[in-house]
């Protein structure tokens, strides 16, 4: 009986996980492109070099490198949070955002060991880089990668709600 | 299972709906004034410049130097000086800096005698050595004649320039700064707060397309 039932532990993880991520990952990339807390809205290539400034603030790149992320990244994130809804090729997409997580992470701690005092740029506010955010962005990679485990390992199973499954 | 897995769009979609409308209906940063309570020999550039930039900085903090040596000359040239950014300078001082309040009192002196783009200078490319030693005195008396000095002891002593650091404070607070260096860009209406160093070709860029904005 348990098993017909569609939302275990593990289905939930990956439930979870695709919605949390993807709203992250839209209203991130949203935010960037369209600076919401602006009246009036600046246009879109203004938002980019803005946040240009912030990819830039980190240290880490050539101008080419920091503009090529600042004009890619917020458009990447919304189509990876869209996939991440549909749920279509979750496999490919949990990867994806992982390992986008994970450069976040990585980017995120270097700058705070670094004691860097920039912005996040995470949602295209004024907010600072503390603990906090290599907290937050921690948790968000540890989701990210139970979502991608549990993907790969309820792939193996058939879905209780699938047609396979009715058939047996 | 077409259905369950649809779900999380479908709540998604609800969840951001609300956020964008709240996100509509908040009420947006304001720009308290640009240009107002501006010490004159702390602004650079024309008060009618498109765009105006507002420093906030902290004269021992290595970030606010890197900044200042690295970009300065060239925002001024190609900048300032053509009129199209109005650059202004504001004393943040951070606590945990033991030297920062009394630098940001012997150049805000200094400004009262004009003096005030030489003891930044000099400030800035000799930080590391009043940092540790906290001869600010000793510093800015490279740059200013032993009269001037005396003159700026004497503002310094007088404690009326801490009136002044205390407005910038209360303006970056207003800002929401809590790191320096921040820089807080002013164009057509809108705020555009940034913390930390930029690169010059990433800064022009932006200014760029703050000037093209109609």
């Amino acid at each position: 009986m348990m098993q017909s039932f569609p939302l275990n532990l593990r289905r939930s993880i990956i439930w979870l996980g695709r919605l949390v991520l993807a709203a992250i990952f839209i209203y991130a990339g949203y935010a960037k492109i369209f600076l919401p807390t602006m009246h009036p809205r600046p246009p879109v290539a203004l938002a980019l070099s803005f946040f240009a400034m912030q990819v830039d603030s980190y240290q880490m790149l050539p101008p080419w490198g920091v503009n090529f992320v600042a004009h890619t990244l917020p458009f990447a994130e919304i189509a990876l949070g869209l996939l991440l809804l549909l749920g279509w090729r979750l496999r490919i997409w949990a990867s994806l955002a992982t390992l986008i997580m994970l450069g976040f992470f990585v980017v995120v701690v270097r700058s705070y060991a670094l004691g860097l005092s920039i912005n996040c740029g995470c949602f295209a506010n004024p907010e600072p880089l503390t603990i906090k955010t290599v907290f937050r962005d921690g948790l968000l990679l540890a989701l990210s990668l139970a979502m991608t485990v549990l993907a790969f390992l309820e792939a193996r199973s058939p879905h209780p709600w699938s047609e396979k499954s009715y058939r047996t | 299972m077409l259905r369950l897995r649809l779900m999380p769009a479908i709540i998604l979609s609800v969840v951001l709906g609300l956020a964008a409308s709240l996100a509509l209906t908040a009420a947006p940063p304001q720009a308290k004034s640009a240009a107002a309570e501006v010490d004159p020999h702390k602004a650079f550039g024309s008060k009618s410049a498109p765009v105006t930039m507002e420093v906030f900085s902290d004269f021992q903090c290595p970030a606010c130097r890197t900044l200042y040596m690295t970009i300065w000359r060239q925002l001024l040239d190609d900048y300032v000086s053509t009129g199209k950014v109005y650059l202004i300078h504001r004393d943040f001082p951070l606590p945990m800096h033991a030297h920062s309040r009394v630098a940001a009192q012997y150049a805000s002196a200094a400004a009262r005698l004009g003096k005030y783009e030489q003891v930044e200078r000099v400030l800035f490319e000799n930080q590391d050595s009043w940092a540790a030693s906290g001869d600010i005195d000793g510093t800015v008396a490279k740059v200013l004649t032993p009269a001037q000095m005396v003159k700026v002891r004497a503002l310094v002593k007088g404690g009326a320039l801490d009136e002044a650091i205390e407005k910038d404070i209360a303006l970056g607070h207003f800002y929401n700064v809590s790191q320096t260096p921040t820089t807080v860009f002013f164009a057509n209406g809108q705020t555009y707060p940034y913390g930390g160093v930029m690169s010059y070709d990433i800064l022009r860029q932006f200014l760029n397309q703050l000037l093209n904005q109609k």
